[in-house]
């Protein structure tokens, strides 16, 4: 495995650094990189390593009234520790808590999970599920926003065009009448840790004083060529009360999620398990919301 | 043993501990030697082909390549267990593991990148990948080294045992309960990825070895054997070990191709496995097919067995094949029982080739022995813990094997997780629960003091005392991370009186070191503990006369204790360090030194396979309790009680270790660890999807040890190594049937696995459904 490697240090130099280059790649964290390349070998390949960038809306978190902006830089193990995310957003936090291992949470960012695309992202998949918004930095110092179901746009492939970068990431401030938020990441695999999901479900759902629910958003992983937004499954819980749904919803709710689903066979998992899991799983979430 | 005891049985920390965490320790990895090259190995590309032409022309120009050698360029002899495997490969390739060429170079880039300058011509074959397809008529012969002793000239070897009237048991018996049971491929996955270090001396025509291996001087006469040497021109120094778990009981072809370049080039070589190359060509636990058919009479006693055993033993015969040895063992002799047929076969196939691992064969034997005891047991309607107290194995007895029982902890061991996991309550889960309890037994047998294969299971130990008082232990043994070495210590401590930090062990080096067999069969701390035993009592005759001498009396009721030696009598003293430099300096002038060989009172057994093949043997039992996700099919495994008769207690923080690492490496057996192949190659040679578990799977262990204080181990004790392991895939297993209600005959026991039964259940809940047909 041998490649370039430049390290810019400001956002300038980067910007700079993308104008210049002709063949590259972004490298952050660098722990999904490292394994495509061994993989693949990619000749005079330049690795733009962005773990050195010192720009704050690049690394950092930032509240506002409109929610939370992200930084791609931003790591697994920063969102892990933020208290916000983990009281307003625990589908995020526990996404994050369930990545790899303590070790590479350190340094795996957002924006490598985002960018890499893989179905089984799994900071991937709560974003998905939070309907989080893409902010995109072009090299001429432009920015764009994507809506986070725009910004996959196929295995291992993104939205992102050959001069730009993945800059941040909006999360919407929770509903102010929401009373209650059920907001989890569930990842099915076989180990506990250093696991890479099966299936994974992240949803979070805001109800109101009397358990009505008032937004919904469910994000499938691991099930499709890209994670996915289940748009009718949670347009199909608007309305309803999460406390006594009966059986009946939830099963239509779950099967309204596995109408998302066209997994895979794979050295992990048979399609048909995926589909049994996913299908499980989302009739779950009003069973033992916090499992 | 009325002495009270002050060291042995206290939690004294593993003598290697400080070095290994603060990473001082040098592993093979570690070692540099001037002029050193670097080798790499070129595999075949294809499992089963024709090797038509070899073309290093290439590699050779390449700068900085020193030498590139083919089967063409070594004048050797094949390797393994029955001289079946060619250490590099000429005409063919059998298995994805083949090596075809090897380079050394200046750097490991520039050896790997040699590599992918070698061109070969393959013309690819439909290679045999199952045992059924390999014992067709008309299936090609896949090992040509063999001498075809068998009918059919693709099986590798075969073991064959009974004993008692299997027909005459059959008719009493009330139940009988027939199944095939499927064992996958395991791997150890050693922390330290194999290594060697060659330097061959071209003036004295010696060749120094950096090697790994379990069993020095095993492996010593093997080199011999592959490179046409004399044994004692190689001299094998053995780094400190990163896991051997059993999978450096044989050699392997990377380790004479390694002395190979060396003796070409003159030069130091080694060669480092990467880690996918470590999971591609590195032993793994033999898969097989278990037949076993059992029965039960009317009062739940144990009345026969029949076993058919089909073993894939890949292209190349390794001490694999000979895990027979100990599954009959577990057959024969687990629980009692009156009549036992045995039979295994081992087949040639295209696949890789197993090695011997942690339990050699016992793991697959007692899942399919505990998982029929259960079946029994639902057939006659008796409770699974009273079936298995009923017929559980007794201290004085001697089984129709012949192995003797002089003590043995099987029933207490039983009791004690019976009773510890409250085995009896009932788990009750709801119809229509997501998580369903269950609770599983299982009970193993495992030699416990050596086991006598080779003509001797001996080990030799040289101890002396320096005129400072400090003692060097030179044993034959070795230290492969199990705790040896700390051991011996205490011993030493124990019966010297002698600080544990003024205690070297020296266990590296052959040309130093008495003769042992090997680090195998959970033998060290036994035959080890006891061969320093024997010398010590001789060193002691030497110091007490001296010390009779210089204290001016004429007993010999010495005690050792706080670096002097201290007569019983009068109660005067004096220090050890002044009687040994007595001893050296004052007339006759002699050396505080002494030697022992101990060989254990084991037997060889005749060509029956019968007779008392170790010292003494050692038991557990396990109780375990899971709880099934039937959302997702996850087992968890919530509670593991362990109850093992370890005879005496010598170190609880070791023990500890040792039962703990192996009820985890059995659990991945259970659940989730499987090496998987498809037509011959190895579809997860990485971590990422070869499951082994983490630090966050580790269930609760609740241990126990027996004490049954046996007369043959040191200080009682027994061999304990593999044995926390054995039972435990059978009770995960059954404790999942416990719980679902299914029939669990295949590991490991997946989410897949599960939720498809589970699924084919709904559908007909009378259905009886086995993993098996899954």
């Amino acid at each position: 495995m041998e490649f370039n490697i430049i390290s810019p240090k400001t956002k300038s130099e980067l910007l700079a650094a993308i104008r210049r280059e002709k063949h590259f790649r972004f490298g952050a964290g660098c722990t999904d990189l490292l394994m495509e390349l061994r993989k693949k070998p990619n000749e005079n390949l330049t690795i733009i390593n962005l773990s050195k960038v010192i720009d704050a809306q690049f690394t950092g978190i930032k509240k506002s009234a409109k929610g939370l902006r992200l930084g791609a830089l931003f790591t697994a193990h920063n969102i892990v520790v933020n208290e916000e995310i983990q009281t307003g957003f625990s589908a995020l936090h526990n996404a994050a808590l369930s990545l790899a291992s303590n070790q590479i949470r350190q340094v795996a960012t957002i924006g490598g999970n985002l960018c890499t695309a893989s179905p089984s992202g799994d900071i991937s998949c709560a974003l998905t599920a939070l309907e989080a918004e893409c902010e995109i930095l072009s090299a001429a110092g432009k920015i764009r926003t994507v809506p986070i179901t725009s910004f996959f746009t196929g295995v291992r492939q993104t939205a992102l065009k050959k001069n730009e970068v993945l800059y941040g990431i909006a999360v919407s401030a929770n509903k102010k009448n929401a009373k209650n938020i059920f907001s989890n990441f569930i990842k099915v695999g076989t180990r506990r840790s250093m696991e890479c999901s099966v299936v994974s479900l992240a949803y979070h759902i805001q109800t109101d004083e009397n358990g009505k629910i008032i937004k919904a958003g469910a994000a499938l992983g691991a099930s499709a060529p890209t994670v996915r937004f289940a748009k009718t499954a949670c347009e199909f819980l608007i309305g309803k009360n999460f406390n006594t749904i009966s059986q009946k919803d939830k099963e239509d709710f779950a099967a309204k999620v596995l109408s998302y689903a066209s997994p895979i066979t794979d050295i992990r998992a048979t399609a048909w398990y995926r589909k049994e899991v996913l299908f499980n799983i989302s009739k779950s979430i009003f069973e033992n919301p916090c499992k | 043993m009325a002495k009270k005891l002050k060291v042995i049985g206290t939690p004294v920390p593993k003598h290697d501990a400080n070095i290994r965490v603060t990473g001082k320790a040098i592993y093979g990895h570690d070692i540099m030697l001037p002029c050193m090259l670097h080798g790499a190995i070129l595999r075949t590309e294809h499992p089963s082909a024709v090797i038509e032409s070899i073309d290093v022309s290439d590699a050779k120009k390449l700068p900085g390549v020193i030498c590139v050698i083919t089967a063409d360029d070594a004048d050797v002899n094949n390797i393994g267990y029955k001289r079946d495997h060619p250490i590099l490969k000429k005409g063919e390739a059998n298995c994805t593991r083949d090596e075809i060429a090897a380079v050394a170079a200046e750097t490991k880039e520039i050896a790997l990148n040699a590599l992918k300058l070698i061109k070969v011509k393959y013309k690819v074959r439909k290679g045999i990948y199952n045992t059924d397809d390999a014992l067709k008529v008309n299936a090609p012969q896949i090992n040509k080294f063999i001498s075809g002793k068998f009918e059919n000239k693709n099986i590798a070897e075969k073991f064959h045992y009974e004993h008692g009237n299997l027909e005459e048991q059959k008719k009493k018996s009330k139940h009988i309960i027939s199944r095939k049971f499927t064992l996958p491929r395991m791997t150890h996955a050693c922390m330290a990825t194999s290594n060697i270090t060659a330097s061959f001396n071209m003036v004295d025509k010696k060749l120094l070895l950096y090697s790994s291996t379990q069993v020095p001087f095993l492996y010593q006469r093997d080199m011999a054997h592959a490179l046409k040497m004399n044994p004692s021109d190689i001299r094998v120094i053995q780094p400190v070990i990163g896991g051997g778990f059993g999978s450096k009981l044989d050699m392997h072809p990377f380790e004479p191709i390694c002395a190979l370049l060396s003796m070409k080039t003159g030069r130091p070589v080694q060669i480092l496995y990467s880690r996918e190359e470590e999971f591609i060509a590195s032993p793994i636990r033999q898969p097989m097919e278990i037949e076993l058919t059992a029965g039960v009479d009317n009062k739940g006693n144990f009345t026969f067995r029949e076993i058919n055993i089909v073993k894939d033993n890949g292209a190349y015969t390794s001490w694999g094949a000979t895990t027979p040895f100990v599954i009959m063992q577990a057959f024969s002799s687990l629980y009692k029982v009156k009549a036992v047929t045995f039979n295994s076969t081992a087949v040639y196939t295209n696949n890789v080739f197993a090695g011997s691992f942690r339990g050699y064969g016992n793991p697959q034997a007692t899942f399919a022995l505990e998982r029929v005891i259960d079946l029994l047991a639902d057939e006659l309607g008796m409770d699974k813990a009273a079936i298995r107290l009923l017929n559980a194995n007794e201290q004085g007895e001697t089984t129709g094997q012949g192995l003797h029982f002089e003590t043995c902890g099987h029933k207490e061991c039983l009791e004690t997780v019976i009773s510890k996991s409250k085995y009896s309550k009932k788990r009750t889960s709801k119809e229509g629960d997501r998580y369903k309890i269950g609770i599983g037994l299982a009970s193993m047998l495992h030699v416990g003091g050596g086991a006598k294969i080779y003509r001797s299971d001996g080990c030799g130990t040289i101890l002396k005392i320096d005129p400072y008082g400090y003692c060097t232990i030179i044993t034959g043994s070795n230290e492969i991370g199990q705790g040896s070495e700390t051991v011996l210590a205490m011993i030493a401590a124990e019966e010297l009186g002698i600080e544990l930090k003024k205690i070297k062990v020296i266990n590296t080096d052959t040309d130093v070191k008495p003769w042992d067999v090997g680090v195998h069969a959970s033998r060290t701390s036994f035959v080890a503990g006891n061969s320093l035993l024997g010398a010590i009592k001789i060193l002691k005759e030497k110091l007490n006369k001296k010390a009779a001498e210089l204290l001016k009396t004429n007993h010999s009721n010495f005690e050792y204790s706080d670096n002097k030696i201290i007569s019983l009598k009068s109660n005067d003293s004096i220090a050890l360090d002044k009687v040994v430099r007595e001893m050296h300096f004052s007339e006759p002038n002699e050396l505080a030194i002494a030697d022992y060989f101990y060989e254990p009172s084991s037997k060889f057994q005749d060509k029956d396979f019968k007779g008392n093949v170790s010292g003494t043997y050692a038991f557990a039992s396990q109780a375990i309790e899971v709880e099934v996700d039937t959302y997702t099919g996850n087992v968890k495994v919530l509670n593991v009680y362990v109850a093992q008769d370890v005879g005496r207690v010598l170190n609880p923080l070791l023990l500890d270790g040792q039962i703990e690492g192996g009820v985890i490496q059995g659990v991945g057996y259970a659940l989730t660890e499987e090496l998987l192949m498809n037509e011959g190659k190895i579809m997860n040679p990485n971590f990422h999807n070869y499951k082994m578990l983490t630090a966050a799977d580790v269930p609760n262990i609740h241990f126990f040890p027996v004490e049954t204080i046996d007369k043959e181990g040191p200080y009682g004790a027994k061999g304990v190594g593999e044995a926390s392991l054995i039972p435990t895939a059978a009770a995960i297993s059954n404790a999942v049937c416990n719980a679902l209600g299914l029939e669990i005959l295949d590991l490991p026991i997946t989410p897949e696995k599960i939720l498809k039964a589970l699924s084919l259940r709904s559908t007909n809940s009378k259905l009886k459904v086995n993993t098996n047909s899954l």
